[in-house]
C-alpha cells in the first residue's frame, strides 16, 4: 500500500466504518429514529462548534510546518483555513436562529471527545511535514461533503426549522462535492511512499474514532 | 481436509408471461384505483422493462412460492444430468416463505418429493440466496453430501395487493400511499432459481469452482432497511413488532407491508461499498483478476460518485464485464443471483478459467455478500 488508489481506497474503508459507528451514537440514533429534539440539535451545534472553529487554527499550524519543498501543498492548507476560519461564527448565528442565546453557545466547554480531538490534530498539526493530517482532513471534509446535508435535512425535517437554522450543515454539503478531486490532487503531492501512506491512514483512523467518541459525548 | 466443490447446474421458474412496465401497476392492482405518485421515478431509477408475476391479472394465485422453488431446484437438477432422487441436501432462500412456520425448505421439499433427506431454511432478503449457496458449499466441502442444492424464491406480489395497504395508516386520508411502502411495489417481482453443487465437476460442459462465497453483515451498525413486521416508527422496538399488537392492529398500523427507508439506503449503499473495498485490500478480491461481475444491483443505479469512487481507488470492475438480466427479468430479490447466473451461463459467454464475481447486496439490515467463481 503505497500510492494514491490504495491510500483512497484504504480512507473509504475507514470512512465507512466511521459512519457506522456514528450510526450508532445515541445522539445520531435519535435522528435517524425521529426521535431528535430542539435541545439535541443545538447540543449538536455546540459539539460541531468546537471543532470547526479549532479545523481552521490546526490546518494554519499544518502549513506554517510543511517545508518548502512542498510548497503548493502549504498554499493548499493554507488557502483552505482561510475560507473555513470564519465558518464556526455561521453555526453560532445557526444556534441563534433555533431561539438559543449566543452566549450559551459561545461559552460553552468541549466535551470530552472535543478535547481530545482538538489536542490529537494540533499535535499532529505541530509535527514536520504533518502530512498525515491529509487522513484526518479525509474524515472531517468527507463529513462536510457526505453527513452534513443528510443531518441538516433530517433535523430540519423533524424540528420544522427555518433555513437561517440549517446552514452550517446544508451550506457545507453545497460546497464540498468537488472534494474528491481536490483530495486526490493533494495526496498525490505527498504519495506515492509507504511510510506517508502509512501515516494518513493511521491519523484517519484516529481521527474518525476521537471525532466519533465527540459526537458520543453529546447530550451523554 | 478441504475438497474443491463444483456448481454442476443451474435453473429457474419464471411465472407466466414477461408484464411491461406499463402494465405492472393495474396488475399487482392500484391502492383505490389511484395511480402511484412514485411509481414512474422508482421505474426509471430501477431500470426494470418487464418482470414476471406468479398472480394473475386479477390478482389470483397460479404458483406458489415454494413451488416456484421446487421447479427451479428440479431444472438445475436437470441441468446438472441429475434428478430429484439424487439430491442429499436442500438449503433454501426467501424473503417470505408461504407459512410463517414451519421453515420455507420443508415446503419446497414437500413439493420437489424425491427422499427423505437434510434441509435448511434461510430466511433473509436478497442476501439468503448466498446464505443457502453457503450451506450447501460447506455440506459438500465437509463430504457430508455428494449432491446438494441451494434455490430461491420469491412471490413478492402477493404482499403488493392493494388489501395490504388500504385502510392502514400507510395510506392517508386523500388516499396517498407513503413512499416508504410505494417503492417496492414497483421494484420486486416473482420467481425462483436454483444451483445444484457437486464434489466433482462435470465432464461433459463447463462447471465452476466455488472459490468462496463471504456474507458480511452490517446490522450492529445499522437499523432495519427493509422491512415488514414492524410499522416506520415503531421499526427499532421489537417489543411494538406486528406479533405483539396482534395481526388485526398490525395490519391497521401498516406493521404488515414491506417497507424500505430511503435515507438510510444511501447510507448503506456506501456501507456496501466499504465492505467491498476492504475485500480489495486484503486482496480477497482481485478487480483486474475478474472477468465476469454479476451484481445483484444495476450498475446504472449506481450513482456517479459511486462509480467515480470505486475507479479512483482501483476498484472499479469496468462495465463491458458485468452481466445482467435485471431490467428483463425484474428484481426477483433473493432468486435474482441465480436468475442472473443460468442466463449467463446459458449464453456461451463464459470461457474455461475465467473468474465470475457474483456480488448480492441486501438492504435489509445492511448485508452483502461474495461469491468467486470460475470455470473449470
Amino acid at each position: 500500500m503505497h500510492d494514491v488508489a490504495d491510500v483512497l481506497r484504504r480512507l473509504t474503508v475507514v470512512f465507512t466504518d466511521f459512519e457506522g459507528r456514528l450510526e450508532q451514537t445515541p445522539l445520531i440514533r435519535k435522528l435517524n429514529r425521529g426521535r431528535f429534539e430542539m435541545d439535541d440539535y443545538r447540543a449538536f451545534l455546540i459539539g460541531l462548534r468546537q471543532q470547526v472553529k479549532d479545523g481552521a487554527l490546526w490546518m494554519s499550524r499544518a502549513a506554517s510546518n510543511i517545508g518548502e519543498d512542498r510548497l503548493e501543498l502549504r498554499s493548499k492548507l493554507m488557502r483552505h483555513a482561510v475560507t473555513e476560519h470564519r465558518d464556526f461564527r455561521l453555526l453560532e448565528a445557526d444556534y441563534v436562529a433555533t431561539g438559543g442565546m449566543l452566549a450559551d453557545i459561545t461559552s460553552a466547554e468541549k466535551n470530552i471527545g472535543s478535547e481530545a480531538l482538538s489536542a490529537w490534530m494540533f499535535n499532529e498539526a505541530s509535527k514536520p511535514d504533518p502530512f498525515g493530517l491529509l487522513g484526518a482532513m479525509w474524515i472531517i471534509e468527507g463529513l462536510g461533503s457526505i453527513k452534513a446535508q443528510e443531518w441538516g435535512r433530517l433535523a430540519q425535517q423533524r424540528l420544522s426549522l427555518p433555513d437561517t437554522a440549517v446552514r452550517f450543515l446544508l451550506y457545507h454539503g453545497e460546497n464540498d462535492s468537488q472534494h474528491i478531486g481536490e483530495f486526490q490532487e493533494m495526496l498525490g503531492l505527498v504519495l506515492p511512499g509507504e511510510a506517508t501512506a502509512k501515516r494518513i491512514v493511521r491519523t484517519a483512523e484516529v481521527t474518525a474514532r476521537l471525532y466519533a467518541l465527540q459526537i458520543e459525548e453529546i447530550g451523554a | 481436509m478441504a475438497r474443491d466443490v463444483f456448481i454442476t447446474g443451474c435453473g429457474i421458474r419464471l411465472p407466466g408471461q414477461p408484464i411491461p412496465s406499463e402494465a405492472m401497476e393495474d396488475h399487482i392492482g392500484r391502492i383505490h384505483g389511484k395511480p402511484s405518485l412514485l411509481g414512474r421515478r422508482a421505474l426509471r431509477w430501477n431500470g426494470i422493462e418487464t418482470r414476471h408475476y406468479a398472480l394473475d391479472s386479477a390478482g389470483r394465485p397460479f404458483e406458489t412460492n415454494a413451488g416456484m422453488s421446487a421447479k427451479a431446484t428440479e431444472a438445475a437438477l436437470e441441468d446438472a444430468g441429475l434428478g430429484v432422487r439424487d439430491l442429499e441436501f436442500l438449503a433454501t432462500a426467501t424473503t417470505q416463505g408461504d407459512y410463517l412456520v414451519p421453515g420455507h425448505a420443508t415446503a419446497v421439499h414437500g413439493a420437489l418429493g424425491g427422499r427423505s433427506m437434510e434441509i435448511a431454511s434461510f430466511q433473509s432478503v436478497c442476501g439468503s440466496s448466498l446464505m443457502a449457496a453457503k450451506a450447501a458449499w460447506l455440506n459438500v466441502l465437509a463430504g457430508q453430501a455428494k449432491v446438494a442444492a441451494a434455490c430461491a424464491g420469491e412471490f413478492s406480489s402477493r404482499w403488493f395487493r392493494p388489501s395490504f395497504y388500504e385502510g392502514t395508516a400507510l395510506v392517508d386520508a386523500k388516499g396517498r400511499i407513503r413512499a416508504e411502502a410505494d417503492f417496492l411495489r414497483f421494484t420486486l417481482s416473482d420467481g425462483a432459481g436454483a444451483i445444484v453443487m457437486e464434489d466433482k465437476p462435470r465432464n461433459d460442459a463447463l462447471s465452476l469452482k466455488v472459490d468462496f462465497i463471504d456474507i458480511v453483515s452490517l446490522a450492529d451498525k445499522f437499523d432495519p432497511c427493509m422491512w415488514a413486521g414492524a410499522s416506520v416508527e415503531n421499526r427499532t422496538d421489537l417489543q411494538k413488532g406486528w406479533a405483539f399488537a396482534g395481526p388485526v392492529a398490525a395490519h391497521a398500523q401498516g406493521a404488515v407491508a414491506l417497507l424500505q427507508d430511503f435515507d438510510l439506503l444511501k447510507r448503506v449503499i456506501r456501507a456496501w461499498v466499504g465492505v467491498y473495498l476492504e475485500k480489495v485490500d486484503v486482496k480477497r478480491i482481485v478487480p483486474d483478476a475478474v472477468d465476469w461481475l454479476l451484481c445483484h444491483y444495476s450498475a446504472k443505479s449506481l450513482r456517479e460518485e459511486i462509480v467515480s469512487l470505486l475507479e479512483k481507488t482501483g476498484a472499479m470492475i469496468p462495465q463491458q464485464k458485468w452481466f445482467s438480466n435485471l431490467p428483463r427479468v425484474g428484481n426477483i430479490g433473493a432468486a435474482s443471483i441465480w436468475v442472473m447466473l443460468d442466463e449467463f451461463l446459458k449464453s456461451g459467454r463464459l470461457q474455461r478459467g475465467q473468474k465470475v464475481l457474483c456480488v448480492v447486496p441486501e438492504s435489509g439490515r445492511a448485508l452483502v455478500g461474495f461469491m468467486m467463481l470460475e470455470a473449470v
